[in-house]
């Protein structure tokens, strides 16, 4: 990369703090709501920048298995389930769409209940 | 804005012999499509509260007009359900839009603070009952009087939601296995009803006696009763407390036992799971419905936008519902 810093995560950050510290008090009740949604946002940005690879690869190297082709892809995944051309009651299979499923809100919302539940009985 | 909205509310309430100065016009934190205005009338000798609500011009696929949500309400009111009172009704035609006003019901609608406050928590205890009671009413209705109601069977909404998901070109894998799960599910051979069809805490508004009005209207349709009672038990909607099935404030057991006091069709556990899986679907679907409006340029709303990334948390709802032993 060509820029200078900060970089991408450090501008986002200090984005979310401006947000949090100097803006949030000041706004009136019907935006307060709209604002909490744009911190959220900065936050997934952020969660994605930092662990988005990381939780694809996994992902995708589950899969590589499972169809075991180098070059799957999740839409490829999709319509080998659309098309019935995967065996739908493969506990593997189960086991990849429990797995995408966690990897994916791990990034969107980590804080959702059924993602919290899951990862204390694991 | 506010000075002509002001002048076209006055001027409709005129109509309808409800005069006085309008006082204190303000929005109130509405749904993603819909416009929420809270207003008080000054009359000789008293003041009065009201809600304006109102269409955008911009309404998802699956939503009826502003105005058929106020007939519905009307009618519905008449037979003992826990509504709002209607008061006027705009056409789309009209200056106001398409619009009416009600009565303002003293109480909390925000799913959170209901959950959270205090003063709520003695009315928690019987909520689910008065939910079950007060739906089973609202599937009385007579469905004759809704000709201008869409009438969907489950099989036809699976298969609207599976091909509006398809178009959306965002293939899911959890979605194609939902699609695949539904397609093979018994969803009970009920008649049709009146189905509120977005039944959940969130819109409804209870104060601290308990339950007060079953709110937002705009994808009723008539169809499976069943419907409405999976999707309050939906954890989209349970708002982290998550052993809590019925909204986050509830058993299935005591929404049940509101519902069977009035149903004659007694509705049994069993019934719920496909249906909870059928709205799980359904909300991860009008999640991407939403966020289309933001991605297609239609509007540019960090709100619809944000909605696309919450299409996941259905995702892991269904895995855990079908795979992991999740209620």
């Amino acid at each position: 990369m060509i820029f200078d810093k900060p970089n991408t995560l450090e501008l986002l950050d200090a984005v979310k703090h401006f947000l949090d510290t100097k803006i949030k008090d000041e706004v009136p009740p019907h935006l307060a709501f709209k604002l909490r949604i744009v911190e959220n946002v900065l936050s997934i940005v952020i969660r994605e920048i930092e662990t988005g690879n990381d939780l694809s690869q996994e992902v995708i190297s589950g899969l590589k298995k499972l169809v075991e082709s180098e070059t799957a892809n999740i839409e490829e995944l999709a319509h080998l389930i659309r098309d019935r051309k995967i065996d739908l009651e493969n506990p593997e299979l189960k086991n990849l769409l429990v797995q995408l499923s966690k990897n994916k809100i791990a990034v969107d919302n980590p804080r959702y209940s059924t993602y919290k539940k899951l990862i204390e009985s694991t | 804005m506010k000075q002509e909205l002001s002048g076209q509310l006055s001027d409709k309430l005129a109509k309808e012999s409800i005069t006085g100065e309008i006082l204190n016009l303000e929005p109130l934190t509405g749904g993603a499509s819909k416009e929420i205005w809270k207003f008080e009338i000054k009359s000789k000798d008293s003041i009065s509260k009201f809600i304006l609500r109102r269409g955008s011009g911009i309404e998802g696929p699956l939503a009826i007009k502003t105005s058929d949500e106020a007939l519905i309400q009307k009618n519905v009111r008449e037979l003992g359900a826990c509504v709002p009172e209607i008061v006027a009704v705009s056409r789309v035609d009209e200056p106001l839009g398409d619009a009416y006003v009600m009565k303002f019901v003293e109480g909390e609608s925000i799913a959170r603070k209901i959950l959270r406050d205090d003063e709520y928590r003695a009315a928690l205890a019987n909520l689910a009952f008065e939910c079950g009671e007060s739906i089973a009413k609202i599937h009385q209705a007579d469905i004759t009087d809704f000709s201008f109601l869409p009438k969907k069977t489950v099989m036809e909404q699976i298969d609207e939601l599976y091909q509006t998901y398809v178009s959306f070109d965002q293939p899911s894998p959890v979605f194609e296995y939902t699609y695949h799960w539904l397609q093979g599910q018994d969803f009970g051979d009920l008649n049709d009803t009146l189905v509120h069809g977005d039944f959940r805490l969130g819109n409804i508004i209870v104060n601290s006696e308990g339950l007060q009005s079953i709110i937002d209207w705009e994808l009723a349709h008539i169809g499976n009763p069943l419907q409405d009672l999976g999707w309050i038990c939906g954890n989209s909607w349970r708002f982290g407390k998550i052993n809590k099935v019925v909204g986050g404030f509830g058993d299935l057991e005591d929404l049940l036992r509101g519902y069977n006091s009035i149903s004659e069709y007694q509705v049994t556990e069993n019934n719920v799971k496909a249906w909870q899986v059928f709205g799980t679907f359904r909300w991860g679907v009008i999640c991407l419905i939403q966020a289309s409006a933001h991605l297609t340029g239609a509007v540019n709303s960090v709100e619809k936008a944000a909605i696309g990334r919450r299409v996941s948390e259905t995702e892991l709802d269904i895995v855990d519902l079908l795979f992991l032993g999740g209620k």
